[in-house]
């Protein structure tokens, strides 16, 4: 089956906003246990609704792994909800 | 009735997304890229598979085949969980994309619509709509993602333009015409035709009809011999191109099934499972404003059974309560034992939420908005925020899936 991990944790994150079609980008994310990871590509950029929260998903990968990030628009907070190795 | 073939400019698009669920889950997923992998709606390897990566198809891999029957043609492959957020996302954005060309468009499924350019802006319909679908082709990849592609039939009618898309899978663009046609339909068996299944061939070959050649060739009175009804004179109307395709269909029943994630549950536990499938159903009735008279239940077992039970009440009712008291009435006469799937639907529906239901007295309109600020509540802070206490605990297994076919929940 899938490799996927949960993880959910919080994390510091670094992206840019851009005028482009790909409006925000997570580039750097550095987890609780000071590990960081450079990402080199956006997967895909989704939201989700929780009542009327939006959070926003980004699918992410550094090129050994794919991540995914959980946005909370609300409260401006990001967290690193799951893993994906892909030696599955 | 016409004979001839409709001759007119093609004007209807087909937009198909490849193997949808699969080609977005690759798009996220950098890492399933070049991956044979098939979606599941559970984590488990019992579960059939909805959507196979093209990689999975290529060696065999079909959709409704159980991952561990996939996994013996395709040892490699990867199961993953469905993600319906996601796709609903795609949906928007393929919509959003269609929704450029013309105000004249409709969704058919999550994966699928359709275009026609007839009512059009001159400045759109006068473009060459070939050139229009490799631009939406691009669009897709520049707007959702560089793995996305799809297919794109062009035609006359929207059942040839729905035929043209899947010609060339995956990424093909295909017009069909008066005067290819023929050509097209030579290269076809019937049930490659939307809409012919086994028992629709086995009607045609009963009159002598065993390709899709030979039923464009068939006149009205064979295809409607064929058919037993009307029916034979649209098929008789769509192969040549005329639009009998055009219509919308009324919501006629609301339901929701569940297939057990254990042989070895309690009467108890299924139970939940059905509360839990009454309170989706009930949520999904008020989201399209309707009310119901009628509950259904039915049961397959695992001897490959069915039970069904229904109960028809006098007056309209919205309420999950009102749905629960008739489905759980309904159940006491189930199969005790050998359950595998259990599904509730709500029927003989009608529009409104009814202000004749205040008029049988204060518990009924008591009960009309106690409903609708349970739901109001769940809307504001998110599904199953408030529930029956009988329920909890049953979300992990009873999630929501994608809904195949209506895009009305979408």
């Amino acid at each position: 089956m899938d490799s996927r991990q949960e993880v959910n944790e919080r994390v510091d994150v670094v992206a840019t906003f851009g005028t482009g079609l790909d409006i925000c980008i997570p580039r750097k994310i550095r987890r609780p246990n000071g590990r960081e990871i450079d990402v080199t590509e956006l997967g895909l950029r989704h939201p989700t609704v929780y009542g009327k929260r939006t959070i926003h998903v980004f699918e992410v990968t550094d090129g050994g792994s794919d991540y995914r990030l959980a946005f909370d628009a609300e409260r401006l907070t990001w967290h690193l909800t799951h893993q994906m190795s892909r030696d599955a | 009735m016409r004979e001839e073939y409709n001759s007119a400019r093609p004007m209807v698009m087909h937009i198909d997304l490849n193997s949808c669920f699969a080609t977005i889950e690759q798009q996220a997923r950098v890492g399933l890229r070049g991956r044979p992998i098939g979606i599941v709606n559970r984590n488990t390897e019992n579960t059939a598979i909805v959507t196979a990566s093209y990689e999975a198809k290529a060696r065999g891999v079909k959709i409704g085949m159980r991952l561990k029957e996939a996994r013996k043609l395709c040892p490699d492959i990867i199961g993953i969980e469905s993600d319906p957020p996601k796709y609903r996302y795609v949906y928007h954005k393929l919509m959003e994309i269609m929704s450029d060309y013309s105000a004249h468009f409709r969704m058919k499924s999550i994966d699928e619509g359709v275009i026609d350019f007839a009512l059009s802006p001159e400045a759109i319909a006068g473009r060459d709509l070939v050139e229009i679908g490799y631009e939406i082709k691009q669009r897709l990849r520049d707007e959702i993602g560089c793995a996305m592609r799809c297919n794109i039939g062009i035609a006359p009618n929207r059942f040839l333009a729905k035929t043209a898309a899947g010609l060339h899978k995956p990424d093909g663009l295909d017009v069909i015409t008066h005067e290819n046609l023929r050509e097209v339909l030579g290269t076809l068996e019937l049930q490659d035709l939307t809409g012919i299944a086994a028992r629709n061939e086995h009607r045609l070959n009963a009159v002598g009809i065993y390709t899709p050649l030979e039923m464009l060739d068939a006149d009205v009175s064979t295809l409607r011999l064929a058919f037993k009804s009307v029916v034979g004179e649209w098929w008789h109307q769509r192969l040549r191109g005329w639009e009998v395709d055009d219509v919308d269909y009324e919501l006629k029943s609301c339901g929701r099934q569940y297939v057990l994630e254990s042989p070895h549950l309690s009467r108890r536990q299924i139970v939940q499972r059905l509360h839990h499938l009454v309170e989706s159903v009930g949520a999904k009735l008020r989201s399209q404003g309707k009310v119901a008279r009628g509950v259904s239940i039915y049961v397959r077992t695992y001897d490959r059974g069915g039970w069904k039970g229904h109960e028809l009440a006098g007056l309209p009712f919205f309420s999950d309560q009102a749905i629960w008291t008739m489905a759980e009435r309904i159940f006491m006469s189930a199969p005790a034992r050998g359950i595998k799937m259990i599904s509730v639907t709500c029927y003989h529906l009608s529009d409104g939420l009814g202000n004749q239901l205040s008029l049988f007295g204060d518990q009924l309109a008591r009960e009309q908005h106690v409903t609708l600020a349970v739901d109001e509540i769940n809307g504001r802070y998110g599904p199953r925020t408030i529930h029956s206490a009988d329920t909890l605990g049953t979300g992990i297994y009873v999630k929501a899936k994608i809904p195949f076919g209506s895009t009305r929940y979408l």
